[in-house]
């Protein structure tokens, strides 16, 4: 501990004396890395105050779904049409609502960014406690119901413990859903006018559309700093804290790990001394939770009834609120139906067609792509060891960030192609296809190291090798992966079609039609709510058809033919 | 000195797990249920213990229809159903916890119980770090912590391997030997035959699907029972006859 | 059939402390009221049908029994020993007394507990396994770790806070 503090020392010293040189030598840059730090500190809090009000929304969420029959009937299925909302689609309304809300003061402003970035986080998460608290072993459920755990006593001791493994799963993944919205968020048009924030998303995105190549990429550079600084001191012992809440311990036979949900983090070394420093400095918080729980249970203990009041109130005023919104919605919707079709809805069919096969070629890629280095990665330690850091820092810059790359690659190549070159098109392509390849690649590698050692050892033993080692057992062993992967990595798509098909840069837009950029169209320069309104349902149609049409099926197909027993 | 009764009635309609069945739990008895696999001798416990209603008829406790919560019953797994974020101490603590018992208290109770299963020095081990034996201890004396009148085992022994089974059933004859400890009635589910005469005072035996009680025995021998005695083989024969 | 006895008995008396790793304290218990049941001894193959368990699993066991010195295994044959019997007929308490002397003897048990006894303060896993390792060789240094926390916890002779991942001393209750 005390070899921690001295290292600790020792930077810091080095860190100000660095500063020192700098200013010296160039003030400029020390004022801009100054500028940047400022700009990190406000993107980073506004994610945090973000995840802490999803966390809080996911854990109510998600423990009502499962714990209340009566509730669940409707909650799951209102879950299920939320998390297939393209995000960015009702940015526009929200924005323009907070920013109303508050006359106009940038508060708003601030408000909607973090709502939306609450928006891309929390669905995933509610998910992950509701599954964790239907999951729990029956015979734990009735050891907790046998030695009386009620109320909270329960919540603490069996809900609250058995979800946190699932809970800080979908963390990580929201987390990195929130980076890419908050990139989006930060710098907005809607209703003709742009709504900006200060932090590393906006000075990203302005020096993108000034094409100003030094500042893109210190912008770039500082946010995957940022990012990876939090997947090593946040995520990484974060999930290793996880682990320990793991329901292993069935009927006495502790059931074999298959493949750690943390495959991103398998690089990043552990830091076992500064863990334990941290779990010292941790010791008031957890002191101050179970001194609360027990004023939370005595208070319980003491007034039984009031509480029972308290959840019959809270779910009819979620039952009002539910009505009101459903019903002003239809509302809506029927006044809507009653006028002339806008006239830009004849491009609806032809958009959503376009979108779909800009979305269906960057999976294409993605697929083609990412199998064969998972396998390589999975099967071989050395080449895992070289490149795993190399692609996760890649991974860690939200497909938003890299706009403005994407784009200078983009005309740079098209250039190359004359007259036939369509960068806009190429653009879009690349955005979608970084939005999607990540999610894929890392349920592939997972998948890969999930085939059990036997199975590998018999296929060599039986002589398999090459095209049929793949088709008899590679193939076969990574489907469900596969499909796991490719549910997340089209919903990424979807919601990266906005930020693709419309894309300002080096005082030029580059634009494609498609679902996107209808969308776009509808906020400005024309603002047309009833197509902006006809565009997101068509995509959550989609969307929803996707799910239920083809994943659903697939995957529950690919469970009963490839599981692995173990 | 409480006398502990039980009474049960049971009419179960559509799917006739058990067909209407009634019997009574006294002071010191150690009764086994036995029965095939399917024969709804699980569902009985956990009506017993007021984890699931009877279809119709009541169950009692000194008179009183039986509540989940009850302190005065206490359950006893088949897999255990430890908490696996808690440690040994805090599984044990967990019901007293519930009860509302004082936190010196609390730790002086488990202390107390985690000795009589012989787990001192395990106190702070997680779950995870103890063999099937020892989880089934933790188990039991989470059990006995709550200080109940009857205790309830489903299927105690069927998860562990047969050494570590025997070594842990004479464990448990040997504690409900001292009767400075509670409980006061024992109730266990067992599919196996041998075990319930090798432990029971009573034995009630149910027919497969639909539940019936078949018969309800006394099993007179001395204790320790040895199960290469002829007389032992006697018990056992008999109900195996009345099973098949 | 007797050849095959005779192999079991070489290999559990070749087996060494590692084996300790493998079983738990109610499995040694449980071979040795098995074969006091069938008169304290007893050929393999007979405790084997008589506990129901094939020689695969039942082989820890008796290998951990023998060195423990609760079994003696001679040409496939298993008997009790007078510390078994002793063993048998004590309390609860008594038993991890009797054990405690047999473990705290172990040369490995016997390093680590000095080391800790020098040390005055908790021992880093990491430590403990490193001194095993350069005694016993490290691909079965994880083994014996397990090994011995859990019989140092059983005979009340070891804590272990697996979180902190730190091994202590600790006096065996009254």
């Amino acid at each position: 501990m005390r070899g921690t503090r001295r290292w600790l020392r020792l930077l810091a010293g080095i860190l100000v004396l660095a500063g020192l040189g700098a200013l010296i030598v160039d003030p400029q840059g020390v004022v801009t890395a100054a500028q940047l730090t400022l700009l990190a500190a406000f993107s980073t809090a506004r994610m945090v105050v973000a995840y802490l009000v999803a966390l809080v929304f996911a854990i109510g969420y998600g423990y009502a779904a499962a714990t209340r029959r009566k509730a669940a009937v409707f909650l799951l299925p209102l879950l299920d049409i939320l998390q297939s909302i393209p995000i960015l689609g009702f940015f526009p309304a929200a924005l323009i609502f907070f920013v109303a809300t508050f006359h106009g003061h940038p508060v708003g402003i601030e408000f909607a960014v973090v709502f939306l970035i609450f928006t891309s986080m929390a669905w995933n998460m509610a998910f992950g406690v509701y599954e964790s608290l239907t999951t729990i072993p029956q015979d734990l459920e009735a050891a907790a119901a046998a030695f009386g755990l009620r109320g909270w006593l329960r919540f603490r001791y069996l809900s609250f413990p058995a979800a946190i493994t699932k809970l800080i799963y979908n963390s990580v993944l929201s987390w990195t859903n929130g980076w890419f919205f908050l990139v989006a968020s930060e710098v907005f048009s809607a209703g003709g006018t742009e709504f900006q924030r200060p932090g590393l998303g906006a000075y990203i995105a302005v020096a993108g559309r000034n094409g100003d190549a030094t500042a893109i990429l210190g912008g770039i550079g500082v946010l995957a700093a940022v990012v990876l600084a939090l997947d090593i001191f946040l995520w990484r012992p974060l999930s290793v804290w996880s682990e320990r809440f793991r329901m292993d311990v069935a009927a006495g036979r502790e059931i074999p790990r298959v493949a750690s949900p943390y495959e991103r983090f398998r690089w990043i070394p552990r830091f076992p001394r500064a863990r334990r420093q941290a779990a010292v400095w941790l010791r008031p918080v957890v002191a101050g939770y179970h001194r609360l729980s027990g004023r939370l249970e005595r208070v319980y203990a003491a007034h039984p009834k009031v509480l029972i009041e308290i959840r019959r109130i809270d779910l009819a005023m979620f039952l009002v609120v539910f009505v009101i919104v459903v019903s002003t919605g239809l509302l809506g919707l029927g006044r809507m139906f009653l006028r002339p079709l806008p006239v830009d809805a004849q491009f609806l069919p032809s958009a959503t067609a376009l979108s779909f096969v800009r979305l269906l070629v960057a999976y294409g890629i993605a697929v083609a792509w990412t199998i064969p280095v998972a396998v390589l990665l999975g099967e071989s330690q050395r080449a895992s060891r070289l490149l795993a850091p190399v692609l996760e820092l890649f991974a860690s810059l939200p497909a938003t960030a890299l706009l403005p790359v994407i784009v200078g690659f983009s005309v740079f190549v098209a250039a190359s192609f004359g007259r036939f070159g369509q960068p806009a098109q190429l653009a879009a392509i690349l955005v979608a296809l970084f939005s999607m390849q990540w999610y894929l690649l890392f349920n592939l590698i997972a998948g890969v190291r999930a085939i059990p050692e036997d199975l590998r050892q018999a296929a060599r033993s039986f002589g398999l090798r090459g095209r049929t080692y793949w088709k008899r057992v590679l193939l076969p062993a990574i489907t469900p992966s596969l499909l796991t992967g490719s549910i997340t990595a089209w919903g990424a798509g979807w919601n990266a079609l906005i930020v693709s098909e419309y894309i300002q840069y080096a005082g030029q837009v580059f634009e494609v039609l498609g679902l996107g950029s209808l969308l776009n169209h509808a906020v400005y320069p024309t603002p047309d709510n009833d197509l902006l309104i006809l565009t997101i349902m068509t995509m959550i149609v989609v969307v929803l058809a996707m799910n239920k049409l083809l994943w659903r099926p697939l995957t529950r197909r690919a469970t009963l033919r490839y599981r692995l027993e173990v | 000195m409480k006398d502990v009764t039980k009474s049960f009635f049971e009419n179960g309609k559509e799917f006739k797990v058990l067909e209407p069945l009634r019997f009574g739990l006294a002071e010191r008895d150690f009764v086994c249920v036995v029965g095939p696999s399917g024969c709804g001798k699980s569902t009985l416990l956990r009506i017993i213990v007021g984890l699931e209603p009877p279809t119709s008829g009541q169950v009692l406790f000194e008179g009183q229809p039986i509540r989940a919560d009850n302190p005065q019953v206490a359950m006893v797994f088949q897999s255990f159903a430890l908490f696996p974020w808690l440690t040994v101490q805090q599984n044990v603590e967990l019901g007293l916890e519930a009860k509302g018992t004082h936190p010196e208290e609390r730790q002086r109770i488990a202390r107390k119980f985690i000795e009589a299963v012989g787990l001192t020095g395990f106190e702070d081990a997680y779950p995870r770090e103890l063999s099937g034996g020892m989880k089934q201890r933790v188990g039991i004396a989470r059990a006995l912590g709550i200080e109940p009148l009857l205790l309830c085992m489903d299927e105690p022994f069927s998860s562990l391997d047969p050494l570590t089974a025997q070594n842990l059933r004479d464990e448990i004859l040997q504690l409900w030997s001292n009767p400075d400890l509670p409980p006061r009635a024992v109730l266990m589910v067992t599919h196996a035959i041998e075990e319930a005469v090798y432990m029971a005072d009573r034995v009630i035996v149910l027919s497969s699907r639909p539940g019936r009680m078949v018969a309800e025995l006394s099993i007179d021998l001395p204790r320790p029972r040895n199960r290469k005695e002829p007389e032992f083989y006697g018990w056992v024969d008999e109900i195996y006859s009345l099973i098949v | 059939m007797s050849n095959s006895h005779e192999n079991v008995g070489r290999a559990v008396a070749v087996a060494d402390f590692r084996s300790m790793a493998k079983v738990s304290v109610g499995q040694v218990l449980g071979l040795v009221e098995a074969i006091d049941e069938v008169g304290g001894v007893a050929d393999v193959a007979t405790i084997s049908q008589e506990v129901d368990m094939d020689l695969d699993r039942l082989g820890p066991v008796l290998a951990a029994a023998e060195f423990l010195g609760l079994l003696t295994v001679e040409d496939g044959d298993v008997r009790m020993t007078d510390l078994s019997r002793k063993l048998l007929s004590a309390s609860v308490r008594e038993r991890k007394a009797i054990l405690r002397r047999v473990i705290d003897d172990i040369p490995v048990f016997r390093m680590v507990l000095d080391a800790a006894r020098q040390a005055r303060r908790p021992l880093e896993r990491q430590e403990v396994l490193d001194s095993i390792a350069a005694r016993a060789g490290s691909h079965q240094a994880e083994d014996l770790f397990k090994a011995l926390v859990y019989w140092g916890r059983y005979v009340e002779l070891v804590q272990y806070d697996s979180r902190a991942e730190q091994l202590r001393l600790r006096s065996p209750s009254k």
